[in-house]
């Protein structure tokens, strides 16, 4: 991975807006596809459901799938809470074509949201996710 | 113990958590999330699935209360949660540009559950600024509807006490429609 760091981010501007993050987040993604052909779409998100980037979004509706990751991973959070099992880690949607892997850029209200498609294993899938969030954690630093 | 769902929807900055939270006898769910929109609404968080609260009315009646995302961009949310909704209390923010156009085009976005369900209209705000006013509102609303009374009322979110009002006049009018929808036929 490229581990010369972006340009400095103006701390003021949402993340979706600051030329910084979506620079970070473009890097982030490209490696990642780097590391799982089966990586068929994934997107940064803020906290509250505003795309930052996106990858792969020929066949997808960007703005749509953060907005529903923003709810998604507020919900899951919640659950977290509620029951008093500490925080909320990652979230995965498993389903017959493919999954969704989510988890939280650590020191951001930034969502990493990533759709694998079946032919990588869940672990793998996680794994590749974590580095991709460390990695943005990393460059936004 | 009866039951109902009604469902609280409006504008991002309308008080709709605050208003649960004013109402609610269990600690509210929430999922609020840093808001980075401050162009649309100056506050620190704006929610981003649902709020969740629940209310016991004369002992006899619960009432779930379920809070929608104001954005229209979370409006799968709203799908979600008009579903299971008998009835819809609307909060409108009368700071907000062209409130009434706003307010005609909520009850658009929720028009299957305006259709099968009850309407109450409560409007914030009316202390920041005073125009329109309630009669401006109800004017509208009748010129869009006449065939039916949506009442409208002010209301400040905090209060719990003007949230019940509003709450019961809602809970009434469900009841109201319930016992007048036809009998389903038999077989």
């Amino acid at each position: 991975m490229n581990l010369l760091p972006g340009p400095a981010a103006p701390a003021t501007l949402p993340s979706h807006l600051n030329p910084a993050h979506i620079d970070a987040g473009n890097r982030t993604l490209a490696e990642m596809q780097e590391l799982a052909t089966s990586l068929t779409f994934a997107a940064m998100l803020t906290d509250d459901g505003f795309e930052i980037v996106h990858l792969n979004g020929a066949t997808t509706d960007g703005g749509r799938f953060a907005s529903m990751s923003s709810s998604v991973q507020a919900l899951s959070d919640a659950v977290a809470h509620e029951l008093k099992i500490g925080t909320n880690e990652y979230v995965i949607i498993a389903s017959e074509l493919g999954h969704v892997i989510q988890l939280r850029v650590q020191g951001h209200p930034i969502v990493l949201a990533a759709l694998f498609d079946t032919h990588e294993t869940l672990g793998k899938g996680l794994s590749i996710a974590r580095i991709a969030a460390r990695r943005m954690a990393q460059l936004m630093a | 113990m009866a039951e109902h769902v009604v469902l609280f929807a409006g504008p991002m900055g309308s008080g709709k958590t605050t208003a649960i939270r004013s109402l609610s006898e269990i600690e509210v769910v929430s999922t609020e999330a840093a808001n980075t929109d401050r162009a649309t609404a100056d506050k620190e968080t704006t929610t981003v699935a649902l709020d969740y609260g629940e209310i016991t009315i004369d002992d006899v009646t619960k009432v779930r209360l379920y809070g929608v995302p104001g954005q229209k961009r979370f409006d799968f949310m709203w799908s979600i949660l008009a579903g299971r909704a008998r009835g819809l209390l609307l909060l409108i923010n009368n700071d907000a540009p062209e409130s009434i156009a706003l307010l005609l085009q909520y009850l658009a976005d929720f028009h299957e559950l305006h259709a099968r369900g009850a309407v109450v209209i409560g409007v914030t705000k009316s202390d920041v600024r005073e125009s329109p006013t309630v009669a401006d509102y109800s004017a509208a609303l009748t010129a869009k509807f006449p065939e039916q009374l949506i009442p409208v009322f002010t209301v400040d979110p905090r209060n719990a006490e003007e949230m019940r009002t509003l709450l019961l006049t809602l809970v009434a009018s469900v009841e109201m429609r319930e016992l007048l929808a036809p009998a389903p036929e038999k077989i």
